[in-house]
């Protein structure tokens, strides 16, 4: 437990001379409407090249997931008539699609930045690091491409970037806007303020009150913050969600661990059977006739 | 609505991202095994007295440290900056305590050869000793290293894979002792790897035995099972011929080239099973539901 504790990066951070408030991204689904302008600001800023003209024909989400060059991705959930979730149901904000009842839910992704980041833990180089706002940002010419990071994640977020020459990228929350105190860019263009950026504990304190309020108002029953605790298994999130359904109905996992909390017992096991090996060498050596 | 059962998804895709290692990848992890069990046999023969299969193990132990490296570059994004590797040592990371391994491993195997070569025995001894204390380590930290990922099939069996890594490494590391040492001098080679070519399939078993039902499906269906099934068929053709045939010196050599490719296929499977595992949302949402409701239940 404590390789997993001194591994707090967040709190590593705040012993920098530069610490900020912990920086972060409330995203409020409930105000989504899909525009996508999140994903172009963050390509735009960001310079990252498009991901070619995929047509999932699935829904109008033809970006898919994130990636090494897709830093936020509005994922775009229809629910029509058999599809959808019960659990989430709300009769009265049934909306009707053509003539079938049902609902669309959208949610724009984008990395947590989470105080246990798997990513970071695992990375050989140094190259993912905890900066002095609390966020999780890789430095491009440190990281070699191992690609140890991507399998790692537990949100499938960090990817190799094929474009370049294969490092991995993901969101920074805008490093450098941040540095010049600026608003990250998806924050800055979305039109409904469905991404609010701002200091962790008053975009928590905001969140609860949202909740509160949307529930109040009897519109969504089922409504939930998802990644807002820290007592999950990832320590808490820098971006977390206001969520109208499961989390894996948006694609997102509904317990989320860093593994590299069950590192000492993994170690354990591997150095009970690196014993092994030599125990087995060393009877075989001694039974076996000559 | 028994949604608890029937995991949902976004239209199917993956929670979690598999991995991108290219097959330089499991066949490193077979080399590196093997070279780390080699290191340790290679003392054992020398023990023995039988020096002749010492000097096999540990043109094998070298054998895999010259080769590894380059393996390892090629798979890197950025394969000039692999020394970045070093850049840092990180107990977090298996991959950079692993990298330190390979390193510390290499360099007494080379050294160790090198004072063979100037004739220093003693010293070249010494140093045969101290790669066999890495050698160990260097077999199993690739199995830590796909554990501490969020793939759903390596995490949950992380008591396990150790265990499978290492039977393989030492199946392979005696089945060069069988195949290219002396016939009357590898009789602890041909034993160990009998006994490596029984462990590795009944260690893949036990593995998918405690996976459960749901994360043992990789290792049936897909590329998973047919590598899975490729290496339990040869590991156990090659343990068959080795106890029937074993009196005969060309049989012998057919069994370790079995057991070999047996490690190799394992390692594929694994890696495979690993692929199939994240990249349908079921294997990571069901285990973490089961999990939410175990502990609000």
């Amino acid at each position: 437990m404590e390789l997993f504790d001194a591994t707090n990066a967040a709190a590593e951070a705040a012993t920098y001379d530069a610490a900020q408030p912990r920086k972060g991204f409330f995203t409020d689904t409930t105000l989504c409407i899909g525009c996508k302008a999140c994903e172009v600001a963050c390509k735009e800023w960001n310079q990252l090249p498009s991901d070619g003209y995929d047509f999932t024909a699935q829904s109008y989400d033809n970006t898919g997931e994130l990636n090494g060059t897709t830093w936020r991705h509005v994922a775009f959930v229809e629910q029509l008539g058999a599809g959808r979730s019960e659990a989430a149901a709300a009769p009265h904000r049934d909306a009707v699609i053509g003539s079938v009842a049902g609902r669309w839910l959208m949610e724009s992704d984008v990395c947590k930045h989470c105080t246990h980041a798997a990513c970071l833990d695992v990375c050989p180089t140094g190259a993912l690091i905890r900066t002095e706002f609390g966020t999780v940002v890789v430095q491009q010419d440190v990281c070699n491409g191992c690609g140890y990071c991507v399998p790692a994640c537990p949100f499938g977020v960090i990817d190799k970037r094929e474009d370049t020459d294969g490092h991995a990228g993901k969101c920074t929350l805008c490093y450098d806007r941040l540095k010049d105190g600026e608003t990250p860019a998806c924050a800055k263009a979305c039109p409904t303020q469905s991404i609010q950026y701002g200091d962790l504990d008053e975009l928590r304190t905001r969140a609860d009150a949202r909740l509160e309020q949307v529930r109040a108002n009897g519109q969504f029953h089922d409504a939930s913050l998802y990644l807002r605790g820290e007592d999950d298994g990832i320590g808490g999130a820098g971006a977390f969600f206001l969520l109208l359904d499961r989390p894996e109905v948006y694609g997102l996992p509904p317990d989320p661990v860093d593994t590299t909390r069950d590192l000492p017992k993994m170690w354990r096991a591997a150095a009970r059977t690196a014993l092994a090996i030599v125990g087995v060498t060393a009877v075989a050596a001694l039974v076996t006739r000559r | 609505m028994g949604d608890a059962a029937v995991p949902q998804s976004y239209y199917g895709r993956p929670v979690v991202k598999p991995h991108v290692w290219k097959p330089y990848i499991p066949w490193y992890f077979w080399i590196g095994g093997t070279a780390g069990a080699a290191a340790v046999q290679c003392v054992a023969a020398r023990a023995r007295g039988e020096h002749r299969l010492a000097t096999v193990y540990k043109r094998t132990a070298l054998a895999g440290v010259i080769i590894a490296p380059p393996l390892l570059i090629a798979d890197l994004g950025v394969p000039l900056r692999f020394l970045n590797m070093l850049r840092v040592f990180k107990p977090t990371s298996p991959m950079s305590v692993g990298s330190w391994i390979l390193t510390a491993f290499g360099g007494a195997v080379a050294a160790s050869t090198a004072a063979e070569v100037l004739g220093w025995e003693r010293t070249s001894r010494g140093l045969e000793v101290l790669a066999a204390l890495f050698g160990p380590p260097l077999t199993v930290y690739t199995a830590v290293l796909l554990a501490d990922t969020a793939t759903p099939v390596w995490h949950a069996a992380y008591d396990d894979l150790p265990h499978v890594f290492a039977a393989s490494g030492i199946a392979g590391a005696a089945a060069m002792g069988a195949m290219f040492a002396p016939y009357e001098e590898s009789r602890m080679a041909r034993r160990l790897m009998t006994l490596g070519a029984i462990a590795l399939p009944l260690g893949s078993r036990v593995m998918q035995k405690r996976l459960g039902p749901l994360l043992a499906e990789p290792y049936r269906v897909g590329e998973g099972g047919s590598f899975r099934r490729m290496s339990g068929m040869l590991a156990l053709a090659g343990a068959a011929l080795s106890i029937a045939g074993g009196r005969n010196a060309a049989v012998t050599k057919v069994a370790a080239a079995c057991v070999a490719a047996a490690g190799v296929f394992e390692r594929f499977a694994v890696l495979a099973a690993g692929k199939q595992s994240a990249q349908d949302p079921k294997y990571t949402v069901q285990p973490q539901r089961e999990r939410l409701a175990a502990h609000s239940g």
